[in-house]
C-alpha cells in the first residue's frame, strides 16, 4: 500500500510540473498508433439539435492501453466517451456524423444493436451508482440480464469480477447485504465489479475518481493499471494529475471558439509528450495550468 | 451613502443593530408569529381529532363481534352486522386496484420518459381533468358503459368506476416518485445493456417504489371512502358473502375463475354505501349501526394505511443497508 503510494508519488515528480521537462525526448514508437487499434474515430461530429457539440474528432485508441481525454470544462469530454457506447441516444434530437469503429464494426451506424454495444463497452460513472440492492445482486445484474443462472456458474462471474475490482476481500462476508452500506469508494469499485461482470472489451470512465477522496482515488487508479492488461480503458477526467499518472495516451480537447463552442481535438499522442513536450500551444498552456 | 445617518430617527445603522430596543421588538415579534402558527395549527387539527374522537365514541358502544361476523338483520329486529359491507369494499378495493394500479403506474413510467411526446402531454392533460371529475359523474358513466351493456349491477362495474377514480392520484404520486430516482441509476443499467423495459422492472420502479406504494395508498384510501359512484354501479347487496359463494361453488365442483366471477358479477355492498344509507333510515337500531360502520371504515383505511408504511419502511432500511 505505501510502497505503491509512493512509488505513484514519485511518478507525478517526474512529470509535474512539466514546463520543467520539456527537454525529456517522447518514447520513439510513441506516433504510430495503427498497429493494436481497440477503436478508431474518424471525422466524428455530434450535435445536439442544432448545436454542433463536437467537430470532426479523429482519433486512434489502442487495445490494452489506458487513454485520457482531458480538457475544460464544456468541451464534450463525456459526450465524445458517451458516443462510443452509445448512450447518449437517452438524449433526445442528437444526431451523429462520421464513424466510431469497435474492432471493424460501425457503432455509430442505425442498424447497430445498441444493447450489444452497450455490453461490449462497459462503462463507470462519475458518481458511484450501485442499484439498492445486495452487493451480489449488484454484480449479477449484467450476467443475469444474459440469462446465467446458478447453473451457468452465476456465483464464478460474481467472484471473478469482485476479484478483478479488488473489492472480494472486502466483501466476502457481506455478499447478501445492501450496497448502499459501502463507502463511497467501495461502491465505485463495486460498479466496475458490475461492468466487468459482463465481460465487455472496453471500458469507459467519466471521472471516475471525482467524488472520491485520494485514498479511494489511488485505489481506483491502481486498479486501473491492473486492469489494462485485460481490457481497453477510456477515461475522462479534469484532474490533470491523474492523467499524467494513469494514462497512456492522452487527447487535449476545446472549444473551437467561444461563439459556436463546438468541442475539437487540440493534440493527442502518448501521455509523455503531450505532458512533456506539446506540441501545440494551447496543450502546452492548459497542462501548465496557465488556462482552463 | 457610507455614513447611514438620518436611516431611522436619526440613529446609525450601528445604532440601529446594537440598540436593545429593536432587539427585543424582533424578539417579541418572533415569539407572537410562533404562537400564532401555533395556534392555527391547533385550530387546523380540531376537525381531525373532532372527527375520529366523535365517530369512536357513537360507534364504539354499537360495534361487536357480532357487527363484523354477520349479515344485516330484517328491518325491525335488533342486531346483526355489515359483513356484506366489510367483504363488499374488500372485493371492491382489490378490483379497483387491479384495475387501477398496473396501467397507473407504466402510464407514468411513459410520462416521465417521454414527457414532450404527443401521448406523453395527452396523458398528462388527461389526468389532470380527470382528477377533477367529479365522482358521481364517473358512477353515471360506468352505469352507461357496463351495468346497461350487462343489464344488472355488479361489483366488477363498482371496481372500474373506482379504479377510474383511482387513476390520476396513482398516476401523479408516481411519476414525481419515478422523477426522484437519480438518473444515474437508469443510465448504470442501460449501460450494462439492459433493455429499457428490464431496466424499468428491476431498477427503476423498485427504486421508487415505497412512494409508490404511498401513492396507490392514497388512491386506495379516496377510493374505499366513495359513494357517489356505487350508486349506479355496486348498488348494494344485503345477502353478499363471499363465504357462502365459495361453498356453493365448491359443492357445485365449478373452478375458482366461475366462483371468482360470481363474486364480482352481483351487486355488492360497501362500508360507505352502507353508512349512506343506513344513516337516512328512520330506526335508532340502523342509525346506530351506521355510526358503527363509520367506525369500521376508518379503522380499515387507517390499518392498510399503517401496515403498508410500516412494511415499505422496513423494506426501505433493508435496502439502505440499516
Amino acid at each position: 500500500m505505501f510502497t505503491n503510494l509512493e512509488s505513484s508519488m514519485t511518478e507525478e515528480k517526474q512529470i509535474t510540473p512539466p514546463t520543467l521537462h520539456l527537454d525529456i525526448a517522447p518514447k520513439a514508437e510513441t506516433t504510430q498508433l495503427s498497429d493494436k487499434n481497440k477503436i478508431e474515430i474518424r471525422e466524428f461530429s455530434f450535435f445536439y439539435g442544432k448545436f454542433k457539440a463536437l467537430g470532426n474528432i479523429s482519433m486512434q485508441i489502442p487495445a490494452n492501453q489506458i487513454t485520457a481525454i482531458i480538457g475544460p470544462s464544456g468541451c464534450g469530454k463525456s459526450t465524445l466517451l458517451r458516443s462510443i457506447n452509445r448512450m447518449n441516444d437517452l438524449v433526445p434530437n442528437i444526431r451523429m456524423d462520421g464513424q466510431i469503429i469497435l474492432n471493424g464494426e460501425n457503432v455509430i451506424g442505425s442498424g447497430v444493436d445498441v444493447v450489444d454495444v452497450r455490453r461490449r463497452v462497459g462503462m463507470v460513472f462519475q458518481r458511484p451508482n450501485p442499484f439498492p440492492k445486495s452487493i451480489y445482486d449488484n454484480v449479477a445484474y449484467g450476467p443475469r440480464l444474459y440469462g446465467i443462472s446458478h447453473r451457468y456458474g452465476l456465483d464464478e462471474m460474481v467472484y471473478n469480477a469482485l476479484r478483478q475490482a479488488a473489492l472480494w476481500d472486502e466483501v466476502k462476508d457481506k455478499l447478501h447485504q445492501s450496497a448502499m452500506a459501502l463507502s463511497g469508494g467501495q461502491q465505485q469499485r463495486l460498479c466496475i465489479a458490475r461492468a466487468l461482470a459482463v465481460e465487455p472489451e472496453v471500458i469507459l470512465m467519466d471521472e471516475p475518481a471525482s467524488a472520491l477522496d485520494p485514498v479511494a482515488t489511488l485505489k481506483i487508479e491502481e486498479l486501473m493499471q491492473t486492469l489494462k492488461e485485460t481490457y481497453t480503458i477510456i477515461i475522462v477526467t479534469h484532474n490533470m494529475q491523474q492523467a499524467a499518472r494513469v494514462s497512456d495516451f492522452t487527447a487535449f480537447m476545446m472549444i473551437d471558439n467561444p461563439k459556436t463552442r463546438t468541442g475539437v481535438m487540440v493534440e493527442y499522442g502518448p501521455t509523455t509528450q503531450i505532458f512533456t513536450n506539446p506540441k501545440n500551444k494551447q496543450t502546452e498552456d492548459y497542462v501548465t495550468g496557465r488556462f482552463g | 451613502m457610507s455614513t447611514g445617518t438620518d436611516l431611522w430617527l436619526g440613529a446609525t445603522t450601528k445604532q440601529l443593530i446594537q440598540s436593545k430596543a429593536g432587539y427585543r421588538r424582533r424578539k417579541l415579534s418572533n415569539v407572537v408569529m410562533l404562537a400564532i402558527t401555533g395556534l392555527f395549527m391547533l385550530l387546523a387539527l380540531v376537525p381531525l381529532f373532532w372527527i375520529i374522537g366523535y365517530v369512536v365514541y357513537k360507534g364504539g358502544q354499537y360495534i361487536n363481534l357480532d357487527f363484523f361476523i354477520h349479515l344485516p338483520r330484517p328491518l325491525g329486529m335488533t342486531g346483526g352486522g355489515v359483513l356484506n359491507a366489510i367483504e363488499g369494499t374488500l372485493v371492491l378495493t382489490i378490483l379497483a386496484s387491479l384495475f387501477a394500479v398496473p396501467p397507473g403506474v407504466l402510464a407514468a413510467y411513459y410520462v416521465v420518459y417521454k414527457p414532450n411526446s404527443l401521448l406523453g402531454i395527452l396523458v398528462r392533460f388527461g389526468t389532470d381533468v380527470l382528477s377533477g371529475v367529479p365522482s358521481i359523474v364517473i358512477g353515471l358513466f360506468c352505469y352507461a358503459l357496463i351495468v346497461k351493456n350487462q343489464g344488472h349491477y355488479s361489483a366488477l362495474a363498482g371496481g372500474i368506476a373506482l379504479a377510474i377514480l383511482m387513476l390520476p392520484t396513482i398516476i401523479r404520486t408516481t411519476e414525481e416518485m419515478i422523477k426522484l430516482v437519480p438518473h444515474s441509476l437508469r443510465e448504470g443499467s442501460l449501460a450494462l445493456g439492459s433493455p429499457e423495459w428490464k431496466t424499468a422492472i428491476s431498477v427503476t420502479l423498485p427504486a421508487a417504489s415505497q412512494g409508490i406504494i404511498t401513492g396507490i395508498l392514497l388512491g386506495i384510501a379516496r377510493a374505499s371512502g366513495e359513494t357517489a359512484p356505487l350508486l349506479f354501479t355496486a348498488l348494494g347487496n344485503e345477502n353478499f358473502e363471499v363465504g357462502k359463494i365459495i361453498q356453493a361453488g365448491v359443492a357445485n365442483h365449478q373452478n375458482v375463475f366461475a366462483i371468482l366471477g360470481r363474486i364480482i358479477g352481483q351487486p355488492v355492498d360497501s362500508l360507505p354505501l352502507t353508512l349512506w344509507k343506513y344513516a337516512q333510515q328512520p330506526y335508532p337500531e340502523r342509525i346506530n349501526q351506521s355510526w358503527a360502520a363509520a367506525l369500521v371504515l376508518m379503522i380499515l383505511v387507517l390499518s392498510i394505511n399503517i401496515l403498508t408504511r410500516v412494511w415499505v419502511q422496513v423494506r426501505a432500511n433493508r435496502m439502505q443497508g440499516k
